[in-house]
């Protein structure tokens, strides 16, 4: 996963310290810290040099450190889908002068991660073309991600003090006279799943320009995290992708305890894969199923939620919660199953086929949803990579990135599944994907049945997990070690690391920083429907704004995630 | 990545008999027919609980509303050590601890004030991970609309186990050295006694 | 950490947060009692729903609706998404500062008789995100009449919330008709 020693060696000859790119050492992926006024060179070396081709920008993000002369550190970090290796760069700049180069120009993935970096940090990226605030309203005053902004401090939106984009209210008139109509899609739409706003400026029923407006579910996870222990954090992540709760839980448990150096036992990590699986299933259900009925087909909603139902009363058992389970823990899990899982688990892999069978029936075949579909919203291989997509919408593209082939965790690497590609990069693609990989994910859960062996279900390190009940109730030193846990959160090792799962929707990277303290210094979640949106008004372009419905649906953008 | 991972599920050209839109809603239909004859007759298909006549067996984890369990004199054993205030993410649970007059030993404490707003809650069972005496746990007790929000803030007095704890309906709480109830699929539903207050209708209001 | 402050530089809100809703002054009501009961009745039974759903809670909505739960059993499964045909307003999940003037302007658009029932611990209160730009209960903007709480509530729950809201219209207590009845009297009182 990390560069070779040779590539590392020649990224070191081409850039030297004497150039301002000091390397840090000791991080769990290579580390640079970047002058910015080296920033593009390097930026336009390591995207086009054959021997670094790191075609996917990732992730960017932004660190305050108050204490520090330079005050902001901008992270990035960079994929290269050949070489499979990573890079982290780091661009240290003061509050004074807090501008750094954008590199939009060399990654398009850059353009909202580094309008976030400027929302949250008040960082300014020059060259930017449409940097302005993304998740906080325009009446936002401050820059919250920094240290020294208060958590509970709001600020009021006033109706008509709404961000509009410049162009919204110029009036263009071609040659036949036709006005062109700006139109406002959502935020309340029923095919904008809640919180999502599209402007398009219409030519009769063809979109010419879009632009999209988030941050209507922005409900500062970045920052309430800051302010919780590690383990009570864990709830808050539930609410990032909620459609498949259990995937983002062991996200950041898995980064934790990457930091933490410990490693769940493993009947935890088998029962973490198949409740995954199972989530992931859910939520394809639900992306296909609401994709379905914004294009016209109520049935087949209908038919597999019935899994998804199933689905969660399997999780209600095991966690208490049938949506919001919080039922990982940092080192293994909350409870161990209940007897009767691996019977209701089975009865699961039965009764889901035939479901899917019915759908497929109804839709894979169907000629008018065909047309709605085969041709829309097409993305070419290339295009999807540079605007940093991840998880089946690349997938559908033709690129076969699933971080449980190339980087496994939870012993990805064991079980037999395939990875589901398609070519034409449309609509229909992204459904066809999906649905395949609703069957491989049960061939993961049948394999992961067969391994469920009895053992513990946490990790017995005294320091990360609370200690069983009955030792609590009868056991002075356990209930001291529990009293600890509790009042003061477990006590991470002071570091830094990008710990990345394959989410629903593609990457979910958790940058984790501990300063060794009882909650995290900073979590930065990068969210895969944040790279997977962005790209979203530039393919409405020449679209029908039909289109825009079917496109939006097959992307399967949810707000918790996309917004945080 | 090798080549073998990878299953390549591009569309398939539509054949001969897929051009005509007829064939295939037909064979849409068919599925959807199928479906409700089966819940016509053979109910094979039904899966609509008749709430509230009949429920759904919840699961033994169920988080629902707190209760705070008694010793067996009837006091709290609950002995305000803010270990669940603390453990909450929401800071929905407010304590304020006194000496216990009846206590025996010295310096033993006990809940003056213990609210829970229930509508901040966000009923992660965090609290009940936390407590080291077994004192608030969860029971499967989830349907409660309120009409207001001072409505909603339990006090010590609506949280206090009342009657013996088999006859409380035990959602989350710690599991150690005893099984829930087992997991069965399909989801399993029971008949709920009839109601005994009728519903209000037209000519029970005044 | 303390509870959130909303406090110095806040602005007012958009257009000022309504008190209650607007009803006529009740001068050109002359509908007899029993008739009033009569169509609370048929307005209990045949709530359209807008389903304002913004995050979790919005899944646990759509669950309420699926055919496992099936709300159409107690008359509210015409799921409208204009304002105008619905008449009362869910609001299922987080609403954040710049969701609340939309919030608004929807709930200002419904026809009258308009009902509100806050679905889940972030519309209600806020939930666990005390934070910078989360609104911390929609009451602070809309008057709600039935609020339910679980992060998100169950299907269940919703559906009790739902019931409990159609006892309300039936016996007269929710925001409106408590409107409707005080124009009423003060009416009278200036006839009499």
């Amino acid at each position: 996963m990390s560069m070779s020693q040779e590539k590392l060696e020649s990224f070191r000859r081409a850039f030297p310290p004497s150039r301002g790119v000091e390397e840090i050492p000791g991080q769990d992926i290579p580390t640079f810290q970047v002058e910015r006024e080296l920033l593009p060179e390097l930026a336009r070396r390591l995207k086009d040099d054959p021997d670094f081709d790191f075609k996917m920008l990732s992730d960017v993000c932004g660190v305050d450190w108050p204490e520090r002369q330079a005050r902001f550190d901008v992270v990035y970090h960079l994929y290269s889908l050949t070489h499979n290796h990573r890079l982290r760069l780091k661009v240290p700049v003061s509050e004074q002068d807090a501008v750094v180069p954008s590199v939009y120009g060399v990654w398009r993935a850059a353009d909202w991660f580094e309008r976030e970096v400027f929302d949250m940090f008040g960082v300014r990226f020059s060259g930017h073309p449409n940097l302005k605030r993304i998740l906080c309203h325009p009446s936002f005053q401050g820059h919250a991600l920094r240290k020294d902004y208060d958590p509970g401090q709001r600020w009021l939106l006033r109706e008509g003090e709404q961000d509009e984009p410049s162009w919204a209210r110029e009036v263009q008139e071609d040659e036949d006279h036709f006005e062109t109509q700006v139109l406002n899609l959502g935020p309340s739409h029923p095919a904008t799943h809640g919180t999502l706003r599209t402007v398009v400026r219409l030519d009769g029923e063809v979109i010419t320009r879009a632009e999209c407006e988030i941050g209507y579910l922005h409900r500062c996870f970045e920052k309430m995290s800051e302010r919780h222990t590690w383990n009570q954090i864990i709830p808050y992540t539930d609410r990032l992708n909620y459609c498949s709760a259990m995937m983002n839980g062991v996200g950041y448990a898995l980064a934790v305890e990457k930091l933490l150096g410990v490693e769940a036992p493993p009947r935890a990590q088998v029962i973490r894969v198949i409740l995954s699986e199972l989530s992931r299933i859910m939520d394809h259900i639900v992306c296909i199923g609401a994709n379905l009925n914004d294009v016209g087909a109520m049935t087949p909603f209908l038919y597999v939620y019935q899994a998804r139902e199933e689905i969660y009363s399997l999780l209600e058992a095991c966690a208490g919660g049938r949506l919001t389970i919080s039922y990982v823990r940092v080192g293994g899990l909350a409870n161990d199953v209940p007897e009767g899982f691996e019977e209701a688990v089975r009865y699961l892999l039965r009764r889901i086929p035939p479901l899917v069978d019915d759908m497929e029936r109804l839709i894979t075949e169907n000629r008018i949803f065909r047309q709605r579909t085969e041709g829309i919203g097409k993305l070419s291989a290339a295009e999807a990579v540079d605007w940093g997509w991840t998880g089946p919408c690349l997938r559908a593209s033709g690129v076969p990135y699933d971080v449980r082939k190339t980087n496994p965790y939870l012993g990805y690497e064991t079980y037999d599944f395939k990875v589901p590609i398609a070519t034409t990069g449309d609509t229909y693609a992204r459904y066809l994907v999906r649905v395949e990989e609703i069957r491989q994910s049960l061939k993961i859960v049948e394999q992961a049945l067969k391994r469920l062996a009895p053992g513990p279900i946490i990790t017995d390190n005294h320091h990360v997990a609370l200690p069983p009940k009955e030792k609590v109730y009868t056991e002075m030193e356990a209930l001291i070690w529990h009293f600890k846990l509790i009042m003061e959160g477990m006590k991470v090792p002071k570091g830094e690391v990008y710990g990345f799962t394959e989410g629903a929707n593609g990457e979910l990277g958790f940058y984790t920083i501990s300063d060794g303290g009882g909650s995290p210094y900073r979590l930065h979640c990068r969210p895969p429907c944040f790279a997977v949106f962005q790209a979203y008004p530039h393919m409405l372009e020449g679209h029908m704004i039909a289109d825009s419905i079917a496109i939006l649906g097959s992307l399967n953008i949810i707000a918790g995630e996309l917004d945080r | 990545m090798r080549n073998t991972d990878v299953v390549v599920c591009d569309p398939k050209p539509l054949r001969f008999w897929q051009r005509f839109y007829l064939v295939e809603v037909l064979k849409g239909l068919g599925v959807t027919l199928r479906h409700f004859l089966g819940n016509l007759f053979g109910r094979k298909y039904t899966v609509t609980v008749e709430w509230p006549e009949v429920k759904r067996e919840y699961s033994d984890r169920l988080r629902g509303r707190h209760v705070l369990l008694t010793r067996e004199d009837g006091s709290p054993r609950c002995v305000a050590c803010y270990m669940c205030e603390t453990a909450c993410p929401a800071d929905c649970i407010h304590i304020e601890a006194e000496e216990d007059p009846t206590s025996t030993v010295e310096w033993e404490k006990r809940p003056k004030v213990f609210n829970i707003d229930l509508l901040r809650c966000v009923f992660c069972g965090l609290c009940v991970d936390a407590c080291p005496k077994e004192a608030i746990i969860m029971t499967r007790h989830h349907e409660m609309a309120f009409t207001g929000r001072e409505e909603a803030v339990a006090t010590i007095d609506t949280l206090l186990q009342k009657g013996p704890i088999d006859r409380i309906d035990l959602g989350y709480r710690p599991y150690y050295g005893r099984e829930s109830r087992p997991i069965t699929l399909p989801i399993p539903v029971r008949v709920e006694p009839a109601p005994k207050a009728p519903r209000p209708d037209l000519a029970a209001t005044p | 950490m303390s509870e959130a402050s909303v406090g110095k530089p806040m602005l007012p809100v958009a257009g000022k947060p309504p008190a209650g809703p607007r009803v006529s002054d009740g001068s050109n009501i002359f509908l007899t009692t029993k008739l009033d009961r009569l169509i609370d009745q048929a307005r209990k039974n045949s709530l359209w729903p807008f389903p304002f759903g913004t995050a979790c809670c919005a899944i646990e909505f759509m669950s309420t609706i699926m055919s496992h739960y099936d709300m159409s059993r107690f008359g509210a499964e015409v799921v409208r998404f204009s304002p105008r045909q619905s008449d009362l307003l869910i609001v299922a999940g987080t609403v954040t500062d710049k969701m609340a003037p939309v919030m608004v302007r929807i709930w200002e658009q419904m026809a009258e008789p308009k009902y509100v029932i806050s679905m889940g611990a972030c519309a209600c209160t806020g939930g666990f995100y005390r934070a910078y730009h989360v609104v911390q209960g929609i009451d602070e903007f809309i008057p709600v009449d039935v609020y339910v709480p679980g992060c998100p509530p169950t299907p269940e729950a919703l559906l009790q919330g739902l019931l409990r809201l159609q006892e309300m219209i039936a016996a007269g207590e929710t925001h409106y008709q408590r409107m409707v009845a005080a124009a009423r009297a003060k009416a009278k009182g200036a006839v009499s």
